[in-house]
């Protein structure tokens, strides 16, 4: 077994590593990281996870409900660390499992990946804490500096293997469309059972789509009334046609995979592979919006009220996704009760993977995956940001949004265990009238 | 002669001219020398004028243009009401940066703070508003009595009173562009103000110090314990500030010698048989209990709800409760935590509390906010999207 196993091993029996293991350990992620671009090209089938936040327990659960590493190839983006009391180990062992199995996962940088948040926000401390200095704090955030800003997923495939799991609750089976044909969205509980799927609609042309999101999928089985499940009118629709079965090509357009959302200084793709991406996260600017920013329904730009970033709306994203042949944009950032939530026609959607945040949120948390296009010899065509396939009007374009890709969300509950280890209560504040 | 007694003499010598307001324009200064400064001076304007000393550093003068009494009356009641103010260069632009302190806390609470606004900010105004019983005083018409209504309703009214008093005093035409800051009980009053909408458009967002419902409705239960727990009365001002310092409830020393003489009044005389001199609180805290619990209940959802933008700083991470943890993680709201401070952010790092609240103004400041453009104007534009 070599060192690394050793500290895989011990990481994910929730013990640290040695600080000498530490710096070693960040020095060869470095020399991965620095080789990645700011987006980095990753092939489907993937699993997409949201924000982490120490929350090491839960993340095991996530392993457990996704498939460990490297059976199941994964994508990280962004908020391993803070809040939580586990933000150290957490990171230390994604970030083992990035230098032993360097093609099975991928990390992008969050807000929280940064110097001044963490010494607010709890990983200073928590380092100082279980090593008596601050010299692993700064091992990591040295790290975080070389960590890629988004992801760029290309050969998801539209079509979804549907899996021949039971259903979580067979009252609803006259909801669920058992035909498993043309499915474009399941939804799965912890146990792999199948709490909801949605079929591709048909776009129906000349509408402008009922803009009803997949904003409440009944995601956990506590949640699920037969009566709410949504039959055909809640199912979302992206497609120019139903009948995808096509055997030349069925892959979809790219999926963008970055921690806040759109800039607007970022009107493609390659204008982020431009960044200088090795420093801390700055105040303001194209890095600092897509690490921060919200999707909302507004329309164009607008403040954020976070203090950072920018508020973007449904055409913002439309019309970056349809400039760079993206058929969807995947984001974390923002905690979302149900684990995810798809806005804008499906063009972009929110993916939280950690469960009762904070200990105290009461929301369940999701892991998104996204199968491989089986057809045309497993050959993807690079679909990222063509020069010239931009032109006319957005009236014209509007009809020419890329179908989704099978979209299969796993939905789990904070494992149990997680409340152990917690330090003691903080004492309530002297004063405070 | 000793030096220092040399010193004490020399230093009496010169004659003294009257503490001079600072002026409205420069901020910086603080020296009370020439100037007599009668522009800014009014009919309710009350300078120190008994003594010849020159105002001490920690004088309110050296923090505002002015103090303001405003009377105004009701069948049910008459309030005399008690701000300090510095009027913003331009009232049509503003800021006007309105401050509600905390229970048994002073409008000097945020001298520190005013000062190094002006400093970042010099064409900005700020008003520094002091509650019933805490340096205003609201009446009975009837019995001559202090009315002891503490409920967050009567607070709140009392708040927008002032403000509109104020606005009155001065003959602005509106309310200046407005950004509301409270600290505690101050922070649950100006959350009802902008829940109330009591501002209308002037207001351009709220700041709330170190208050946040779960915790301090979590804390209201030891707080008989640490009132009792507090020093009834001190033999002098110094003595009670050095008591603020030495116990850390404020962390600032300079701030607390300006701030804590504003929290004490003498003796009453029956007291004083034992004792020539000193001093006692002047907000009796024991009347406000009843009123707790209301201050605090659905301070979360009426900050996350209220209109406009939304600032809370805090002293420590752990203080958010469930519902601004949720919210704040899904970027409803921007927070800044001052790890450093004590529960007085905002006189325990006045230039840090500056620095944010300077940050939000300017970046909500809808005189020169812009954004970029909407697609369909770059469309519109011919421009390339």
């Amino acid at each position: 077994m070599s060192d690394l196993d050793k500290a895989i091993a011990q990481l994910r029996a929730c013990r640290p590593i040695p600080e000498s293991q530490v710096r070693e350990l960040c020095y060869k992620a470095r020399e991965l990281l620095i080789e990645e671009g700011n987006v980095v090209c990753v092939d489907a089938p993937v699993t997409i996870c949201g924000d982490i936040h120490g929350q090491f327990h839960d993340l095991m659960e996530l392993f457990r409900v996704g498939g460990d590493v490297p059976e199941t190839c994964y994508l990280f983006m962004g908020d391993f660390v803070d809040r939580g009391f586990y933000s150290l180990e957490s990171f230390l062992l994604l970030l083992c499992l990035k230098v032993r199995y360097p093609d099975r996962i991928t990390l992008i940088r969050g807000n929280h990946e940064s110097r001044q948040i963490t010494t607010v926000y709890g990983f200073y401390d928590e380092c100082l804490r279980k090593y008596g200095s601050a010299n692993v704090w700064r091992y990591c955030c040295e790290v975080f500096d070389y960590l890629a800003l988004g992801a760029l997923i290309i050969g998801a495939s539209t079509d979804m293997q549907p899996t021949d799991a039971p259903l979580v609750d067979p009252n609803s089976q006259a909801h669920v469309p058992s035909d498993a044909t043309d499915l474009e969205i399941e939804i799965l509980n912890s146990s792999g059972q199948i709490i909801n799927r949605f079929q591709r609609q048909p776009r129906q042309s000349g509408n402008s789509q009922d803009l009803s999101q997949l904003s409440n999928p009944p995601s956990s089985p506590s949640q699920t009334q037969p009566d709410q499940t949504p039959t055909r009118s809640g199912a979302p629709g992206t497609s120019a046609t139903s009948n995808s079965g096509g055997s030349a090509s069925n892959s979809s357009g790219a999926v963008l995979c970055v921690h806040g959302g759109l800039s607007p200084l970022i009107d493609s793709i390659d204008k982020i592979r431009l960044l200088d991406r090795k420093q801390e996260v700055p105040h303001e600017g194209a890095m600092c919006d897509l690490l921060w920013s919200d999707p909302d329904e507004i329309e164009g730009w607008g403040l954020s009220p976070r203090g950072a970033g920018f508020l973007f709306g449904a055409d913002i994203v439309k019309c970056f996704n349809q400039k760079n042949d993206l058929s969807l944009i995947c984001r974390a950032h923002q905690l979302v009760m149900e684990g995810f939530k798809e806005m804008f026609d499906n063009t972009i959607v929110t993916v939280w993977s950690a469960p009762n945040y904070c200990y105290r949120c009461g929301n369940v948390a999701a892991i998104l995956e996204l199968g491989e296009d089986g057809s045309n010899a497993g050959y993807a065509p690079r679909t990222n940001g063509d020069v010239g396939r931009v032109g006319g009007p957005l009236a014209e374009r509007g009809q020419d949004l890329r179908m989704g890709p099978g979209r299969r969300y796993r939905v789990f509950e904070a494992a149990p265990q997680d409340s152990r280890g917690m330090p003691a209560k903080k004492p309530v504040a002297d004063y405070f009238l | 002669m000793s030096d220092l007694f040399r010193q004490s003499i020399n230093k009496e010598t010169p004659p003294r001219p009257k503490p001079t307001p600072i002026t409205s324009t420069d901020p910086d200064d603080n020296s009370s020398s020439s100037s007599s400064a009668d522009s800014t001076a009014s009919i309710n304007t009350v300078r120190p004028t008994s003594s010849e000393q020159p105002p001490p550093p920690e004088h309110w003068s050296n923090y505002f243009a002015q103090e303001l009494y405003l009377s105004s009356s009701t069948p049910t009641s008459s309030a005399t009401y008690h701000v300090y103010l510095t009027p913003p260069t331009d009232p049509k632009k503003g800021p006007l940066f309105i401050t509600h302190h905390g229970a048994g806390a002073s409008g000097l609470s945020f001298a520190l703070l005013a000062q190094n606004l002006r400093h970042r900010l010099p064409e900005a105004g700020i008003l520094s508003l002091e509650a019933r019983a805490h340096g205003s005083v609201v009446k009975s018409p009837e019995d001559d009595k202090e009315i002891p209504d503490f409920s967050i309703t009567t607070l709140t009214a009392d708040a927008l009173a002032m403000i509109n008093l104020t606005v009155a005093h001065m003959t602005w035409p509106t309310l200046p562009p407005s950004i509301l800051i409270g600290h505690s009980l101050g922070g649950a009053v100006v959350t009802q103000l902008a829940t109330d909408f009591a501002l209308g458009t002037a207001l351009v967002g709220y700041c709330v110090l170190d208050v946040v419902e779960g915790s301090a409705l979590e804390a209201l239960g030891h707080m008989q314990t640490y009132l009792a727990s507090r020093p009834s009365s001190f033999a002098s001002v110094d003595e009670a500030v050095a008591w603020h310092t030495r116990t850390r409830t404020i962390r600032n020393a300079e701030s607390a010698k300006v701030s804590v003489p504003g929290l004490l009044k003498p003796l009453p005389p029956s007291s004083a048989e034992s004792k020539a001199s000193g001093y006692t609180w002047q907000t009796n805290l024991a009347t406000t209990t009843p009123y707790w619990p209301t201050w605090f209940t659905d301070l979360s959802p009426h900050f996350l709800t209220a209109r406009g933008a939304k600032l809370l700083i805090l002293a420590g991470t752990d203080r958010l409760d469930r519902e601004l943890m949720i919210g704040q993680m899904q970027g409803k709201f921007q927070l800044t935590v001052i790890p450093e401070a004590g529960h007085f952010v905002h006189e325990d790092a006045p230039e840090k509390v500056g620095e944010v609240v300077e940050g939000f103004w300017r970046r909500n400041d809808r005189g020169s906010m812009v954004l970029p453009m909407k697609v369909d104007q770059m469309l519109a534009k011919g421009m390339k999207v």
